[in-house]
């Protein structure tokens, strides 16, 4: 591995944002491609803190200053990667569903998703099912990430899913799910595609998803 | 045998007619007497009313103050949305900036709106069933009253970025919740119960520093007055619970992702759990059936210091038969001991 790329996985791994956007910005300078910078720092780094969280080696805090620093990274990056055409390994709309407003879940998923590769548009917290519908249409994503922390807001999945059905998007997108209360049973029950209780399986669950369509 | 009996002897460890019944309902209880939650959160006599209901509907053995983690937060001046049937939530954190940390005004529980009225609560309580059913008064662990006025997130970098200042900041919450659970148990709690949901979030090293070392403060200042603790952490504790068990908690509740059976064979009769039914997959979507195998699962696993109840609390749209399941299972467990 490159130094600098060295340098810059260590940093996100440390959760050092200032570090890691000067050390991108080094990177940049020096003549590497953004989408090296982006594979071999970058995602590495964010699947070392998956991999870290899995093991018990990493927890919920150590993993939220990691993501935050990895996007410090990817900031700089975005446009570039851009401009040369690289696309990533697929698009997600992520939101936590109407009448919700916990979004520490759903944010760390959309971190730890962009970490993997992603392009990830986040529509917040206490999305409505018509929401999603546009942004479905507008943004033509490979996926549609539903989250809820509250039993109360879990039927919101089942409405959002069946807003897609009815404007005629549904088979556009794989539908993936998650949330405390949400289970494996319960994601099936509904009619989701994916099902994933953490956010670094929901990577993995992502990318699964991704190779099946 | 009356509740308050049969909760006494089960923490000792002696023979009872059936296992005590710790479930929490709020929401349901609330919807049970015809009331939005808000009457609930807001109002004492609501909170009363309804527990007394369900706790002689589904045969319960506990009346609990706990209604939403924002009474304490409210009373600091974090301000706090209402509405008729959610929970009351919060868009922007009382402290953003450190330094709003030395602005900060610790609330009185007997002059807070908040506050006053959870402790009104435990006297209504203490009025209509002292001595016959375990009265609960509720405190936020200042680890979770911290993430309370500061958010989640914030406070989540805060445990990596900035342990002295997260210090200064739980001294400040864990005197406002010694304060908080002093004058409940003056008001007549038997139990104060202690949420710190974000603590199973963190590593071991980082509970054992910002959160156990409150939780004991505030249970040591509890039994000092003869009270009982019931320590409650939602989501999955296992890798934290030896470090729990040295919170001083009487009772340690299981939120249903920690496998009691190993729990208990590793802790054995220190201490009491409750635990631990699914509250969604089982209590809320299974059938009677499922409740009944879960509860007595959960009770033979737990032993005889055990106490039932669902890992969290049980969602409003529970079917009333899976309630009387679970008494079933527990009257039958009793019988065929």
């Amino acid at each position: 591995m490159d130094k600098i790329l060295e340098i810059i996985y260590n940093g996100i791994l440390d959760g050092d944002q200032k570090a890691v956007a000067q050390d991108v910005q080094v990177a940049l300078d020096a003549g590497l491609a953004p989408d090296d910078i982006l594979k071999n720092a970058l995602v590495t780094a964010m699947g070392e803190v998956g991999r870290r969280f899995e093991a018990g080696e990493y927890f919920v805090p150590e993993m939220l200053i990691a993501a935050r620093a990895m996007q410090g990274g990817l900031k700089l990056l975005k446009p570039r990667l851009v401009q040369n055409g690289v696309a990533a390994i697929g698009k997600v709309i992520i939101g936590t569903v109407a009448g919700d407003l916990h979004d520490i879940g759903k944010n760390l998923v959309g971190m730890m998703l962009e970490g993997g590769g992603f392009e990830v548009i986040d529509l917040g917290a206490d999305v409505k099912p018509e929401t999603f519908v546009a942004a479905v249409r507008e943004h033509r994503p490979d996926i549609i990430g539903l989250s809820a922390l509250l039993t109360t807001t879990m039927p919101k999945m089942i409405s959002t899913i069946q807003a897609l059905e009815e404007a005629g998007l549904r088979k556009q997108a794989k539908v993936m799910v998650g949330g405390a209360p949400v289970t494996e049973e319960y994601a099936k029950k509904i009619g989701a595609d994916g099902f994933a209780y953490d956010a670094s399986l929901a990577v993995k669950v992502a990318r699964s998803l991704i190779e099946q369509k | 045998m009356n509740s308050l009996e049969r909760f006494q002897k089960r923490l000792r460890g002696e023979p009872v007619d059936r296992p005590p019944n710790f479930d929490i309902l709020m929401t349901f209880a609330a919807h049970y007497i015809g009331y939005p939650l808000a009457s609930y959160y807001h109002d004492h006599r609501v909170l009363v009313d309804a527990n007394l209901s369900v706790l002689e509907a589904f045969d319960l053995d506990i009346v609990q103050a706990i209604s939403d983690p924002f009474r304490e937060a409210a009373d600091f001046g974090l301000e706090v949305e209402f509405s008729e049937n959610n929970l009351p939530v919060n868009r922007e954190p009382l402290i953003v900036e450190l330094d709003d940390i030395k602005r900060l005004v610790p609330p009185n529980p007997g002059t807070g709106p908040r506050m006053s009225d959870r402790v009104e609560a435990v006297r209504l309580f203490r009025e209509r069933v002292g001595g016959e059913v375990p009265i609960m008064g509720w405190v936020e662990g200042a680890l979770a009253e911290a993430a309370d006025l500061r958010s989640v997130y914030l406070t989540m970098t805060d445990l990596v970025r900035r342990a002295d200042w997260l210090e200064e900041l739980l001294e400040i919450c864990v005197n406002v919740e010694i304060a908080f659970a002093r004058a409940q148990v003056q008001a007549g709690a038997d139990i104060i119960g202690l949420g710190d949901a974000v603590a199973s979030q963190i590593s071991p090293a980082m509970y054992r520093r910002f959160a156990l070392p409150y939780e004991q403060r505030i249970f040591s200042a509890v039994h000092e007055m003869g009270a009982l603790t019931r320590l409650h952490i939602c989501g999955n504790t296992t890798r934290i619970l030896s470090d729990m068990l040295e919170s001083g908690a009487d009772i340690i509740d299981l939120d249903w992702m920690v496998n009691m059976n190993s729990a208990a064979e590793k802790f054995g009769d220190r201490v009491s759990f409750c635990g631990n039914v699914d509250p969604v997959a089982i209590m809320m979507q299974g059938t009677p059936e499922k409740v009944y195998e879960a509860t007595q699962r959960c009770m033979t696993w737990g032993g005889p210091r055990s106490i039932s109840g669902a890992g969290c609390e049980i969602p409003d749209g529970t079917p009333e038969e899976n309630f009387h399941a679970q008494t079933r299972a527990l009257r039958d467990i009793a019988s065929h001991n």
